[in-house]
């Protein structure tokens, strides 16, 4: 279920900084998962059950470094919040908005000159399939 | 998965399981097929093979050629999708892992359904058995329905009764209930509703006037075992309350065959996950080959302990077969090769296990000659069969050479795929930006 495979090579370990600072006399509770590479799943992905990454297709985010082709990483999980960046269902589509609940009014804002803002009128008309958590922005 | 421990007092066992499951599941991405009625075909859309409810209410039954139905599809608003096991192997183990989470004990039973093992009060454990079910839904998308009982028979009778009635939303605990009215219900319930009764088994119990659950329950059980067999006795028993189906790490059915298995001595390096994931494959293509089965996905998971202080790790991954194969060789490598990337060097995995699914007789298909590998013609599955017979399944291992776990091209019809989601980085969901 990773979304990202991090590229373990399969050589034989060279003896690591924690076997070495083993031997110099304190052990590291960390030893057994030593493992030089970053792995992005762990600093991306806060629970693996509840996270997709999802394709953005469109221009109404790129006011906040949103693009047409960008990947998000979206947790299902999460909490919507006055703020977020959410997935959510719009006429049956998968939407991206920025999700505005100032008091009385839902707000489905777009972040472009031009897009206009999506209304929601009631509470249980608003469908979040997800929370965005990062976008993976194409540079 | 994890090994059940011996239930004190208050434990009961839930069972969970994921309402028409391949439908949710392409529903979890498709909001369009909320509330209209969907099927999902057989391999090579040959004929329906789930459901949702509103196509239950056409009157449209597992099983029926897609052919009948394609003509009228429009008219009643029907939508189709072929199988899309990648994407259901995929939901799968994001669920069970989820479940696992709940539970003392985990015993994963098929790809839809899990036993759990939980204790407290009846009340505490419906509140429970609501909590497992939001939970579910919000990491997955997926509705569950929760049946809790003192046996896996009656978690499993409880679960259908929440599935039935739905104001219990999703979660039934028998001892929660009014004792006449389970009484009620088992006594309209026809016999064959009942976990692992068939309906040839049906046909002679009501010739013995065991028509229904209620009937059943309060059959002798040694006269039962007499009759019929220990396993129908263990029926009996566990309908009164007694527990004693034990845990099963092998099953088969129509729809998947599953081999886990827990470790004693956790494993804790990629190259002893490699063997085990190598001889496991071997085991469930041995099981393939006697039932006279083909399987065209295989998912290969392995996970540590719940209770593990350290690192947690429950590594999954599923992939679709050249074609349709029982080949120990090709699944080996693919039950090797698609965990490989995830297992984390130096993690203690205190289970492991894979699941065969896309199930059809051997023959189904017309074998395209380029797909029939060597192996398959040399007889190896046989030959292998015969060493390990021999000398045990250690003996014998397949090399790790050879084949990617790209999804090799799939030569059958899938028409009405919707894209695997969740395993393929040319096919993520398209979120708009508009």
């Amino acid at each position: 279920m990773a979304v990202f495979s991090a590229d373990r090579s399969r050589r034989p370990a060279p003896p690591s900084e924690s076997d070495a600072a083993t031997a110099a006399g304190f052990p590291s509770p960390a030893r057994d998962y030593f493992d030089g590479r970053i792995d992005l799943n762990r600093h991306l992905i806060r629970d693996p059950t509840s996270t997709y990454v999802v394709r953005v297709e469109g221009d109404s985010m790129a006011g906040t470094g949103i693009c047409n082709g960008d990947e998000l990483i979206v947790d299902r999980s999460l909490t919507p919040r006055d703020g977020a960046v959410v997935v959510a269902v719009v006429d049956g589509e998968l939407t991206v908005r920025r999700l505005l609940l100032d008091g009385q009014r839902i707000v489905l804002r777009a972040e472009s000159p031009g897009y206009p803002d999506i209304l929601v009128a009631e509470p249980s008309e608003l469908s979040v399939w997800g929370v965005v958590t990062r976008c993976l922005h194409h540079v | 998965m994890s090994e059940p421990a011996a239930p004190p007092g208050a434990q009961r066992i839930a069972l969970v399981d994921v309402n028409s499951f391949y439908v949710s599941c392409e529903r979890a991405f498709d909001p369009k097929l909320a509330g209209v009625p969907v099927v999902v075909l057989s391999n090579n859309d040959g004929c329906v093979v789930a459901r949702s409810d509103e196509a239950k209410a056409l009157g449209i039954k597992t099983g029926t050629p897609w052919f009948k139905l394609a003509e009228s599809a429009p008219r009643v608003g029907l939508i189709q999708r072929s199988s899309n096991y990648e994407l259901y192997g995929d939901l799968s183990s994001r669920v069970m892992e989820l479940l696992g989470r709940y539970a003392l004990w985990q015993e994963v039973y098929s790809i839809d359904e899990s036993f759990l093992g939980l204790a407290g009060t009846p009340r505490e454990l419906e509140a429970q058995g609501a909590t497992i079910r939001t939970a579910v839904a919000r990491h997955t998308g997926l509705p569950v329905c929760v049946g809790i009982g003192t046996t896996k028979t009656l978690a499993k009778f409880a679960n259908r009764i929440a599935k039935q009635n739905r104001h219990l939303q999703g979660v039934c605990n028998l001892e929660t209930m009014d004792p006449a009215a389970v009484e009620a219900i088992m006594s309209r319930v026809p016999v064959t509703g009942l976990w692992g009764v068939g309906s040839r088994l049906g046909t002679k119990l009501d010739a013995m006037g065991i028509s229904t659950v209620a009937d059943l329950r309060a059959a002798d059980p040694a006269l039962i075992r007499r009759k019929f067999s220990v396993t129908l006795q263990r029926t009996v028993l566990e309908l009164n309350g007694t527990a004693c189906i034990p845990h099963e790490d092998e099953r088969a059915d129509r729809k998947q065959l599953i081999f886990s298995r827990s470790f004693s001595t956790p494993v804790t390096s990629a190259a002893e996950m490699r063997q085990v994931m190598s001889i496991y494959a071997q085991q469930a293509a041995a099981r393939l080959e006697r039932e006279g089965q083909q399987a065209s996905i295989l998912t290969a998971y392995a996970g540590t302990s719940h209770f593990s202080e350290r690192a947690a790790s429950f590594p999954s991954a599923t992939v679709r077969l050249p074609s349709p194969t029982s080949d120990p060789v090709i699944l080996s490598r693919a039950a090797v090769g698609a965990l490989e990337s995830q297992v984390v060097e130096g993690v203690p995995y205190t289970k492991a296990g894979v699941m065969l699914s896309g199930l059809e007789s051997a023959g189904a298909q017309p074998l395209f000659e380029e797909f029939v590998s060597v192996q398959e013609r040399r007889n190896l599955g046989e030959l292998l069969g015969k060493v390990t017979d021999k000398y045990g399944a250690a003996s014998i291992g397949l090399g790790l050479a050879g084949m990617s776990t790209a999804t090799p091209e799939w030569t059958m019809s899938r028409r009405y795929s919707s894209p695997r989601y969740t395993t393929e980085w040319s096919e993520l969901p398209v979120v708009k930006a508009v």
